[in-house]
């Protein structure tokens, strides 16, 4: 620190008495414990979500087919109407991804 | 030794191992900004908080760009996830008692001007608190966690010139609440 005038001087050494307290560690299985939590919360949560959304994706591919069968399309433009927009949201993170990573080593 | 942002990719593609090497790095950082923001009385909670922030961080990593460093992205977390805790438990009785945390002020002879010192003390802490947040968060870093100003500077994420400012900025307000209030600082 620069020198101080007395009059700041006088209220550092107030600060430094008067917060002078022990200072605080986290325990050491902190760690352990992050590690664990994060399982017990990740890993239940993401098998049922995961299930949730393969069940209604599912469900929306049989009713779309169903209701643009019943509208008179062949089979060949359902399966591309269906199968289009799930390749495009499979394709996201994976560009999303690949232009992060070019961003990344241009920016090294 | 892997960068932080090494680690990132590595936690982004699934692997636990750099997670928990990005605790490790980083949880008594995270852990002492918690606890320069939410004061001595609640440091319980600054624990809570850094659990929380990481679970936090592991929950975004897919969203971290790396377009700021690791480290800052992470104090930002804990500074704003401290701060709303601070405002909800503003209210609640602290951890530790009063008399224990201005016990190491009393240990001057005289029982009156102890009563006199713990008196100042008291209304010094509670002018600490009317002080914006990063003052306060700085104070406390720099005078009870012994950080230095480097240290406050990165865990506040602002040049060293800035925290050295916010110190300076910090004395100079308490020094004139004290003298309005009629103490004196000697």
């Amino acid at each position: 620190m620069t020198e101080m005038e007395p009059r700041e001087a006088a209220i550092d050494n107030l600060l430094r008495r008067s917060m002078a307290a022990p200072v605080p560690s986290l325990p050491p299985n902190f760690d352990q414990r992050v590690m664990r939590e994060l399982r017990r919360t990740s890993q239940p949560l993401d098998r049922f979500r995961r299930t949730l959304l393969v069940g209604y994706g599912l469900m929306s591919v049989v009713t779309s087919a169903v209701v643009m069968r019943g509208q008179g399309l062949e089979w060949g433009p359902i399966a591309a109407l269906t199968l289009a927009p799930l390749a495009v949201i499979a394709a996201v993170p994976l560009v999303r991804r690949a232009t992060q990573t070019t961003l990344r080593n241009d920016a090294k | 030794m892997e960068s932080d942002s090494q680690l990132v990719t590595r936690v982004q593609g699934g692997d636990q191992q750099a997670f928990a090497e990005l605790v490790r790095r980083h949880r008594d950082r995270v852990f002492r900004l918690a606890a320069s923001i939410l004061g001595r009385e609640f440091v319980p909670d600054a624990e809570d908080v850094a659990q929380e922030v990481f679970l936090k961080v592991h929950h975004a990593i897919q969203s971290f760009r790396g377009e700021s460093e690791f480290s800052s992205w992470i104090y930002r977390i804990t500074f704003n996830h401290a701060v709303n805790l601070k405002a909800r438990v503003r209210f609640r009785s602290p951890h530790t008692d009063e008399t224990v945390l201005y016990d190491t002020a009393t240990r001057e002879p005289g029982p009156d001007r102890q009563a006199e010192m713990a008196q100042r003390d008291q209304v010094l802490a509670e002018c600490i608190q009317t002080l914006p947040e990063l003052y306060q968060s700085a104070l406390r870093l720099y005078y009870w966690l012994d950080a230095g100003v480097g240290e406050v500077a990165e865990l506040l994420d602002v040049p060293e010139n800035t925290a050295k400012s916010y110190l300076h900025r910090s004395r100079q307000l308490l020094h004139g609440m004290l003298k309005q209030k009629g103490y004196s600082c000697d």
